[in-house]
């Protein structure tokens, strides 16, 4: 005789989640970032007045994992469609998914002018230092010396530049009420075969705050320092220890700015 | 001022005919001459006889405006933005998006002279990027073409009517001279009825949700979707042909213009009339879909004479011969540069093919 | 010792949705004691899919949620309490 159990859910479905299995390979922190967004729009209580723009890259599928009205924008254009979303119905919560060869490169017009306006709308910038849509290109954030395939010999600064950092040119404009930037892989700790997820957690936190900014009135930016172990060429699990070694020195995480102090509530 | 005054540029005219037809977001970035538009617009802005222009914005270029213009029309908002031949170019990108998520947008294009930067004439030597599609993936537009101030101020009520009802860019194009050019006209009467827009992106409250995406990664999804763009622009093609017939009835000859070509085809029209010579014009006001019915009408009715008088270097004229068919002659003539066609150029082309020529240039001279 | 454990309920649950899983690994290595590890089966899918049970390497389950964040998959539908 076995009294019945009972389990009280603590985290589970999105009512924002399709349910849709995503293309993304494993691990993928496009995949991880896919959840945050639910979340965060469910907490608001969102869904029903939400739009999301989906990219050029990874994330041009997004709407298929998010259940939610959402446009496809082309390469890079991503800001101007929101932008032209929130203008004509500033009551809806409209946010997007960039790659960092789209937003960074074919698309810095796009975000630095969307931004420099102070756009009220939320732009999410998955930057994993590669093209992973088309196979691993060099990206504009690609850092020095790493292996490309159209950098063989390792990215040549001489020749290509340095890495762009998105989050430092939308810092040097009035336009942006929210900027930060997060460190979303899993990253390793002291103890070899152990990871911590505060990258998650931060994000999903600065996901809502950035929704809070944009309902303020205010632009919020996100960069999320990602992987691509697939184009990188390494295991997943090494991919997350490169990202913490090369590109979290590259690209710190942090906020940046925080005009209305959404954090501090 | 008055408002609006009624002795107005194209480009004004157009203006002010897009806010009688309910714009509710323009975008546009300056390039010379179609910059009376933003500026008219602009100026217009905020005022209380236009509640619903809620968006003006100078985008930072052709292809922000044209992306800013999607976001607007994904919304279901009546979505306008302008240029001219350069930013059309940049343009083409999100008009092959915004043909592929079935987009109500309406786009202008003020031709300007030759291809790169050319110079400020007028020219229609965007005939093929606007009526072949222009960007990448093989679709079609509505493109319409005006050929006075107060067609300018007209066109965009029936753009947006045509977009909204078939879900698709509209191209109004003009030329330099129409865009620049000042007549008197008594403008139209605010219209602007709402139109339902049930698919549009509006945040999914208290409904299925929906997506407008150019994406189709199963083959057999991208082939079903290609072909219902197809077959809209085959009713569109039957449809919404349009053509304004001048003296046809009896014509020998007939001359087939657009835009500020129909207006020196019309003034020749009149001067040859009084000389005896049977010549008529046919002026496409839909470019596409091109009004090839009407042109099978004149070969049936017995016209075996076509001239096609156009600022290229001879584009429309492949519509006629695909519409003619081998059944009659077509002659085309073309200025290129800016410049316009001399009367007594475009009388001896007519003459040479008229049964009765009045003959007043020798017309092998002209040929040549 | 076992059937002291046995007879008190397991005080979380975390649901795998084991078809959803692509074997990354990531809630493995994230638990802090270690309640997740990799099938040496296979899903549908071809992948080694994770599998929870309560008493893990280094203690029993917290519902502490971890696994659920960084799962890119959404494989990890649900995590919950015991109702006291
Ligand atoms: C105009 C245009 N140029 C190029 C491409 C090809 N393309 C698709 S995705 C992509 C880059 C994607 O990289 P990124 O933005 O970093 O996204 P990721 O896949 O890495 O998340 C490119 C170049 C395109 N679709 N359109
Ligand atoms: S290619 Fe790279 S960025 Fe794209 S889903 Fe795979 S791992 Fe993620
Ligand atoms: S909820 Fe926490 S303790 Fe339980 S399995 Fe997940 S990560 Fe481990
Ligand atoms: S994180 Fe998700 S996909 Fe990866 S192994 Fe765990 S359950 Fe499977
Ligand atoms: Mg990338």
């Amino acid at each position: 005789m076995s009294a019945v159990l009972r389990y009280e859910t603590k985290l589970g479905e999105l009512p924002t989640l399709t349910g849709t299995p995503t293309h993304y390979c494993a691990g993928c922190e496009h995949g991880t970032l896919t959840r945050l967004l639910a979340s965060a729009v469910d907490a608001r209580g969102a869904r029903e007045r939400a739009v999301l723009v989906s990219s050029v890259g990874c994330s041009v599928l997004a709407h298929e994992y998010l259940n939610l009205d959402a446009v496809q924008a082309p390469h890079g254009r991503a800001p101007a469609v929101m932008a032209g979303i929130k203008r004509v119905r500033p009551d809806l919560l409209v946010f997007g998914v960039q790659g960092d060869g789209d937003a960074v490169s074919i698309g810095l017009l796009e975000l630095m002018n969307a931004a420099n306006r102070g756009e009220p709308i939320s732009i999410f910038l998955v930057n994993n230092a590669i093209y992973g849509m088309t196979g691993g290109q060099m990206a504009p954030t690609t850092p020095p010396g790493m292996v490309t395939t159209t950098t063989p010999a390792g990215r040549d600064v001489a020749s290509t530049g340095r890495p762009i950092d998105a989050t430092k040119l939308l810092l040097g404009l009035e336009g942006p009420s929210y900027i930060r930037r997060v460190f979303l892989p899993v990253a390793p700790t002291s103890s070899p075969d152990t990871f911590n997820a505060r990258g998650a957690l931060e994000g999903e936190a600065a996901i809502r705050h950035a929704f809070e900014t944009q309902e303020r009135g205010g632009f919020s930016f996100v960069e999320f320092v990602s992987t691509c172990w697939v184009n990188w060429k390494v295991s997943i699990l090494e991919s997350k220890r490169y990202a913490a070694r090369v590109l979290a020195p590259l690209f710190p995480p942090g906020l940046y700015r925080d005009r209305f102090g959404v954090e501090g509530r | 001022m008055s408002d609006p005054p009624e002795f107005l540029k194209g480009n004004e005219a157009l203006a002010y005919g897009a806010l009688r037809a309910g714009l509710t977001a323009f975008y546009g970035y300056p390039i010379t001459p179609s910059s009376e538009i933003p500026e008219t617009l602009a100026a217009a802005f905020g005022r209380p006889s236009y509640p619903r222009f809620r968006v003006f914005l100078q985008a930072a270029s052709e292809l922000e405006a044209i992306n800013l213009a999607i976001g607007s029309a994904a919304t279901g908002a009546r979505t306008m933005t302008a240029t001219s031949g350069p930013g059309f170019s940049l343009k083409q990108e999100g008009i092959s998006y915004a043909a592929a998520m079935e987009l109500p947008l309406l786009i202008v294009n003020v031709n300007r002279a030759g291809p790169g930067l050319g110079n400020l004439g007028p020219e229609q030597s965007d005939y093929f990027q606007a009526t072949r599609g222009g960007g990448h993936g093989g679709y079609r537009t509505i493109v319409l073409a005006p050929d006075s101030v107060a067609e300018m101020a007209r066109m965009p009520s029936l753009a947006f009517a045509l977009a909204f009802r078939y879900r698709t860019p509209v191209i109004v194009l003009a030329d330099a001279f129409l865009g620049q050019l000042k007549e008197d006209l008594e403008l139209p009467e605010v219209a602007a009825e709402a139109v339902e827009t049930p698919w549009a992106v509006t945040g999914a409250l208290g409904r299925e949700r929906h997506v407008l995406a150019s994406i189709h990664l199963e083959l057999a999804d991208q082939n079903r979707h290609s072909r219902h763009l197809q077959e809209k622009f085959a009713t569109i093609g039957r449809l919404e042909q349009r053509a304004e017939d001048v003296a046809t009835d009896d014509a020998d000859v007939v001359i087939v213009a657009y835009g500020i070509c129909a207006r020196i085809a019309r003034a020749a029209v009149v001067a040859l009339r009084d000389r005896g010579c049977k010549v008529g014009l046919l002026r496409p006001i839909s470019l596409a879909p091109f009004p090839r019915d009407r042109i099978d009408d004149l070969v049936l009715s017995g016209v075996r004479r076509f001239l096609v008088l156009e600022l290229n270097h001879g584009q429309m004229v492949d519509d006629v011969q695909l519409a003619v068919a081998g059944r009659a002659e077509v002659r085309s003539v073309t200025e290129v540069g800016g410049l316009l066609p001399s009367m007594a150029a475009l009388g001896a082309a007519v003459e040479s093919m008229s049964d009765r020529p009045a003959s007043f240039v020798d017309a092998e001279e002209v040929d040549a | 010792m076992i059937a002291a454990e046995e007879a008190r309920p397991p005080r979380a649950r975390v649901v795998v949705e084991a078809e959803r899983c692509k074997g990354c690994d990531l809630c493995v290595v994230v638990c802090p004691q270690r309640n997740l590890h990799l099938a040496t089966g296979f899903n549908r899918g071809g992948y080694h899919p994770a599998v929870f049970r309560y008493h893990g390497d280094r203690g029993d389950c917290t519902a502490c949620g971890l696994c659920y964040w960084v799962c890119p998959d959404f494989a990890i539908t649900e995590v919950a309490r015991l109702v006291p």
